[in-house]
């Protein structure tokens, strides 16, 4: 039986995978991309169809915390990891647009 | 032998053509690059015997370096003095940056303001140089001056160079990038007077976190 907070949880991450696939019918994400976004959010949604398993898991590990407070643990992890890859891409970028605007400038000379 | 002087400039308009007027002599060439001022240092410049080059949008310091010795290296320049543009070194030391590569003894001069005077800003004297030449440390450089914008690189040893940080990390990066060149480095006295504050605290560690970002993109 699941509980109402669930069920929400559950609607929303349905909404999301209904985004993905529209994005996708779109061509706005890529292969693989999708399949790491849809791989996400079905892991997530199993991560919460199965919350007293994850309870079980979190103790047989040592941790004292309950197995919905690891799932917050490993998502903020997982933005940490975003943003750390989102940071590198746009200096990747801030790189490239100045490599552009010397070989503008040196053209013009 | 040809003395190129590569002076980057942003919003320099006060200073320029004093700054122009007093390297011109020593060297051959003056290429300045004006990084999108916002005021009217790029048309001053054009109105002087220099080479004026412009960057479309402004890139910082590092960049602006890196375009003037792009152009330097692929006008026969030997010997490429770096130099700033708001007017706080003394244009006659350029002599002594690059008269140990004239002479054979260096391949690359840095300038210190630790062997020469300098009226350091208390701050910057007791807490950010020693932090920067903590980080200079952890990178193999042992040189007195972590942060001199005043150098003079011999050709070859400009050609292995890229500079990629387009920050004030632009210091530590060519530093470091002329260790790992293997070149022979001299590191000569010369004096700075600060007309403002330079490089804030905040600043100093925006060049550390530069510098590890750096090294993780491909």
């Amino acid at each position: 039986m699941i509980s109402l907070q669930q069920l929400l949880a559950l609607l929303v991450i349905g909404f999301f995978i209904y985004r993905l696939f529209k994005q996708r019918n779109k061509k706005q994400v890529g292969g693989n991309e999708f399949v790491l976004w849809l791989s996400f959010w079905i892991v997530s949604a199993l991560a919460i169809l199965f919350l007293k398993k994850l309870d079980y898991l979190a103790a047989s590990l040592g941790f004292s915390a309950s197995g919905i407070n690891i799932l917050f643990y490993g998502a903020i992890l997982i933005l940490f990891y975003f943003i750390f890859k989102l940071r590198l891409r746009i200096a990747k970028l801030d790189r490239d647009l100045t490599d552009l605007t010397r070989e503008v400038t040196l053209l013009k000379k | 032998m040809k003395i190129s002087c590569v002076i980057p400039a942003y919003n320099e308009s006060k200073n320029i053509i004093k700054v122009i007027d007093k390297v011109l002599p020593l060297v051959d060439e003056i290429i300045i690059i004006d990084d999108c001022s916002l005021d009217n240092t790029y048309e001053l410049a054009k109105t002087m015997n220099v080479v004026a080059l412009r960057h479309p949008i402004n890139r910082g310091q590092g960049a602006a370096l890196q375009t003037g010795d792009e152009y330097a290296l692929s006008h026969g320049a030997d010997i490429i003095v770096h130099f700033d543009g708001d007017d706080q070194f003394k244009a006659e030391e350029i002599k002594t940056l690059i008269t140990p590569i004239i002479n054979g003894e260096a391949d690359a001069v840095f300038g210190s303001r630790f062997l020469g005077s300098a009226n350091f800003p208390y701050i910057k004297r007791a807490i950010i140089m020693p932090l920067a030449r903590l980080v200079n440390r952890f990178f193999g450089i042992k040189l007195s001056d972590p942060q001199s914008g005043f150098r003079a690189l011999n050709r070859q040893t400009l050609e292995k160079i890229k500079i990629e940080n387009r920050g004030m990390a632009h210091c530590s990066e060519i530093l470091y990038k002329t260790y790992k060149t293997q070149a022979r480095i001299v590191e000569v006295p010369i004096t700075v007077t600060y007309h403002e504050f330079g490089q804030s605290f905040g600043g100093g560690f925006k060049i550390i976190k530069d510098l590890i970002i750096h090294n993780f993109i491909k």
